[in-house]
């Protein structure tokens, strides 16, 4: 079925497409990624194919947008799931103690105004706004922040949170103090350069809500899809109105949201939101194209973007083009220990020269062009260029070398390599990715066959080790290293080509976990771009994934909308649905 | 009479339980499980603890003697994805499938039925070629590739909805708005069913209308509308009959395609996330309320051509 439906999509492209004009279609979707990376990226510019709404009108109140998402939430409980959908719900009916502005991607001061470190780097203490009130009109509280950390460390769920494991260094819980009502102290287990960042990633949940189910050790249940609305309270710009099963999520304006705009206006402007579960992409960006969208919930996919153009060409949708995505997708090789054993194979698939020489022997250009239909740029490393706070300027450019790929295979006896590459058939990107891969493999002699799974099928094999390569879309999980140890480390869940090692398996990972562990705890900002730098060269140079390129990010909304910000971000709109209004 | 009626229940009861244990089993079967979708973050003892609480772990055959046991007090567990009974989650999918293949069996009946008088009783003609022809492109354009050109045709024409059951914001009759939605999906079932329906029916004409009983009628120089429509389209219904029931429990037991493509909130979308997310008893009770359908669906159909026909109890 999915192939049919990318036949479709190419369908429209051709049937939609000016005659003559070679103009392609741009970006592709992250799907799975997108729930993994809460956010990641740097500074980006944007350039928009129609009048931004943003410049052009001034917001009022009122007015009601529709958005979407693929799928519904699994849970209104933020902290037991992070799906892109009950992402989205958090987003729109929480607030952080901090938050991290997706055009700066720096840290601002949200329910804390303000916040002191100590001289040692571990305490944190933070002043809250006061006058805050939750959306059911209870007050905010220092008391709210305790509960939120002893909901998150919770030991009767800890289990199936979610979110625990992220708010934790190296395995170590925050301790957390409420001196008084209006101030909270937090304290680090150790040095940890990223610091207060790292508490954008918590909802400050509403004690008077949850405390009982705490107390009763059902944490992990609360706050699930048959909760009533009337019984979820946040202190974000929306609130949960109604939630039908399989077709919309409704948040209407929470009156007692704390913020205001710069000219004083009451936040946020908007009256409802209201997020359609639309499971296919065509039909998405249809509806978004017809007018019976706002806006799409991620960025627009590189088979849609042809038709976005033409429908912003007739003033229906405005797209802006955010420049190159701050991640990318990867290859890599199962190098477990427990793989390839027994395996003639071994002697070579595991080698350094053996991952070089298909790097070498892959034209990204070409990869960048057929791809993403040209709207792509070639990349080297696991930081694109787009993460310009801690992107490595002098990231080597391997070059394009098919014959010395050959040469290098030749003297690891690997002239006639033969492989498997598992990718997810349902992502028409993956699979124009691997059939390049493939093509141009041949081309030097190496048979790479080509393995297509189901979506769920794809992660277990990753998950337990069982498959040779993989094409997929590996990511960090905020644009600060720090915050992602999980993918640098040899220890980490998500250090895809080996996880979990209780010991470095190569000299080169070890050396990786030695800097990152430094870069971690160094507090001068330059020493630790200096430190990371090193750490991406070690990495491009032993090139645990390879990585071919990476797109352009390109979001569209209606015309209507004003304020919007589109950010590198998961919910590249949403992120400021407070400011968003229609005209 | 009573006899046939045991057996025939008997065969749905076994349709049921067998589809149901062969879907459980066979999910568990598959690789990957809903820990595998709780994201690539989480630790493997936090997986596999996971795992443990909800009998993730457990042998299939326990979970299936589980299951059965549970099942056979109307307990057909929890779904994983939304943590709620899975008897609770059903009935809602269940609803919006059942509006929409009333909705597409009536259009599709109409059309199929109507047309296919025509076209089997008439010597001939234009409008007969042209009604044929199209029931063979329909016939051939399975549901997927009618509802996405439908789904098209809505977004360049924007006279209709292209996905979801309801409008966000109904200005007007609610009754309406359901309607307007409903357009879309339904005749993205209805065309094909209908083409198949006219085929049958016409070629059901034809055989009926060289009988003698037709040929005498029309010789005493009873109208020639009246001979089709009333003497021998009553004879003639006996094959869409034979396959209306089984038509109905089929389309009661949801459309993955079209279901997906227009956002229809129905049990065939809900099968399709159950079965992409590992949602063991979500799967199972889905793909039970489909066998429910089908096996209600074929035993009134046979329960009917028993009574048109005595010798079918034999």
């Amino acid at each position: 079925m999915r192939r049919v439906l990318t036949s479709f999509a190419l369908l429209k492209f051709f049937v939609r497409t000016p005659k003559g004009a070679a103009r392609l279609t741009r970006r592709a979707p992250l799907l799975l990624i997108a729930a993994l990376a809460a956010a990641c990226g740097g500074s980006n510019s944007s350039t928009t194919s129609n009048p931004p709404a943003s410049a052009a009108s001034a917001p009022r109140r009122g007015g009601a947008i529709v958005a979407s998402v693929r799928t519904d939430p699994k849970s209104f409980n933020r902290f037991m799931n992070s799906d892109v959908s009950s992402d989205l719900v958090a987003e729109l009916t929480h607030a952080r103690l901090v938050r991290i502005n997706k055009l700066t991607w720096d840290v601002e001061p949200w329910l804390a105004e303000s916040w002191t470190e100590s001289a040692d780097h571990l305490r944190y203490t933070l002043k809250l706004r006061s006058g805050v009130s939750f959306s059911d009109g209870h007050p905010f509280t220092s008391d709210d922040v305790l509960f939120t950390f002893a909901a998150l460390y919770d030991p009767k769920s800890a289990d199936v949170s979610a979110l625990a494991e992220a708010m934790m260094i190296n395995g170590k819980p925050l301790t957390v103090e409420a001196p008084d009502a209006q101030t909270v102290v937090i304290t680090f287990p150790e040095p940890f350069a990223a610091g207060v960042r790292l508490l954008d990633n918590m909802p400050v949940l509403p004690k008077h809500k949850l405390d009982s189910a705490v107390k009763a050790g059902t944490f992990a249940k609360a706050w699930g899809l048959t909760t009533p609305p009337a019984d979820i309270a946040g202190l974000g710009p929306f609130m949960l109105k109604e939630y039908v099963p399989g077709q919309r999520t409704v948040f209407e304006r929470n009156p007692h949201y704390w913020r205001k705009a710069a000219n004083g206006d009451s936040l946020p402007y908007l009256d409802r939101i209201t997020v359609d579960t639309i499971p296919d992409q065509n039909a998405e960006e249809l509806r978004l194209e017809s007018g019976q969208l706002d806006l799409i919930s991620g960025e627009v996919p590189a088979e849609m973007y042809a038709g976005a153009r033409r429908a912003a060409a007739a003033g229906k949708i405005a797209i802006a083009d955010l420049g190159m995505d701050r991640k990318a997708d990867g290859f890599w090789f199962n190098l477990r220990p427990e793989a390839f054993k027994n395996d003639p194979r071994a002697a070579w698939i595991k080698r350094d020269e053996f991952r070089r020489a298909i790097s070498m022997a892959v034209d990204r250009k070409a990869f960048a062009d057929t791809v993403y239909f040209g709207a792509a740029e070639p990349v080297f490393g696991p930081v694109t260029p787009a993460v310009k706070r801690w992107y490595w300027t002098g990231t080597p450019q391997i070059p394009y070398d098919p014959d010395g790929a050959k040469k290098l295979l030749a003297s690891i006896g690997a002239a006639r390599a033969r492989f498997q590459i598992m990718t997810q058939p349902g992502r028409p990107r993956f699979q124009r990715a691997v059939s390049v891969i493939a093509d141009q493999l041949k081309a030097i002699g190496v048979q790479a066959d080509i393995v297509n799974m189901e979506g769920l099928s794809v992660v277990q094999k990753i998950l337990s080790g069982d498959y040779e390569s993989v094409y997929f879309a590996p990511s960090t999980t905020d644009i600060d290293p720090a915050v992602s140890p999980d993918f640098w480390f040899s220890r980490g869940n998500v250090h895809f080509w080996n996880p979990n090692q209780k010991t470095p398996a190569t000299e080169w990972e070890k050396q990786i976990d030695d800097l990152m562990a430094k870069q971690g705890r160094t507090f001068d900002m330059a020493e630790r771009k200096r430190l990371f730098d090193e750490v991406q060269r070690v990495f491009v140079e032993h090139q645990p994934i390879l990585y071919f390129a990476a797109q352009r990010f390109n979001v569209s909304s209606s015309t209507r909308l004003v304020n919007v910000k589109p950010a590198l971000h998961w919910t590249p709109i949403l992120w400021n649905a407070d400011e968003l209004a229609v005209r | 009479m009573r006899a046939y009626l045991f057996r025939r229940l008997a065969f749905a009861l076994f349709l049921i339980v067998a589809v149901s244990s062969a879907s459980l089993i066979l999910a568990r079967l598959a690789p990957g499980d809903y820990a595998d979708t709780l994201g690539e973050q989480m630790k493997p003892e936090q997986r596999a603890a996971y795992r443990h609480a909800h009998g993730l772990d457990r042998p299939i055959l326990s979970q299936y003697a589980s299951w059965i046991a549970h099942a056979a007090r109307f307990d057909f567990g929890e779904s994983l994805k939304y943590g709620r009974p899975v008897r609770d989650v059903i009935p809602e999918h269940a609803k919006n499938t059942a509006i929409l293949a009333v909705t597409a069996l009536a259009l599709a009946t109409l059309a199929g039925i109507g047309l296919g008088v025509v076209t089997g009783s008439s010597r001939g003609g234009f409008a007969a070629q042209v009604i044929r022809s199209l029931s063979l492109v329909l016939l051939s354009m399975p549901p997927l590739l009618t509802s996405l050109f439908l789904v098209f045709l809505a977004a360049r024409t924007g006279w209709l909805p292209i996905a979801g059951m309801r409008s966000s914001q109904v200005e007007g009759s609610p009754l309406v708005d359901l309607l307007r939605h409903l357009i879309v999906p339904a005749a993205a079932i209805a065309l094909p069913l209908a083409a198949m329906f006219e085929r049958l029916q016409s070629q059901a004409m034809r055989d009926v209308m060289g009988r003698p009983f037709v040929v005498a009628t029309l010789a005493r120089g009873v109208p020639w509308p009246r001979v089709v429509w009333r003497d021998a389209l009553r004879v003639a219904l006996a094959p869409v009959a034979s396959v209306y029931g089984l038509v109905v429990g089929t389309l009661l037991g949801g459309s993955f395609a079209v279901e997906v493509i227009t956002a229809w909130p129905g049990l065939g979308r809900l099968m399709l996330e159950a079965l992409q997310s590992r949602d063991v008893y979500l799967v199972v009770g889905c793909a039970g309320a489909g066998a429910t359908f089908l096996a209600i669906g074929t035993l009134c159909s046979d329960l009917a051509l028993a009574w048109v026909d005595p010798r079918v109890r034999e």
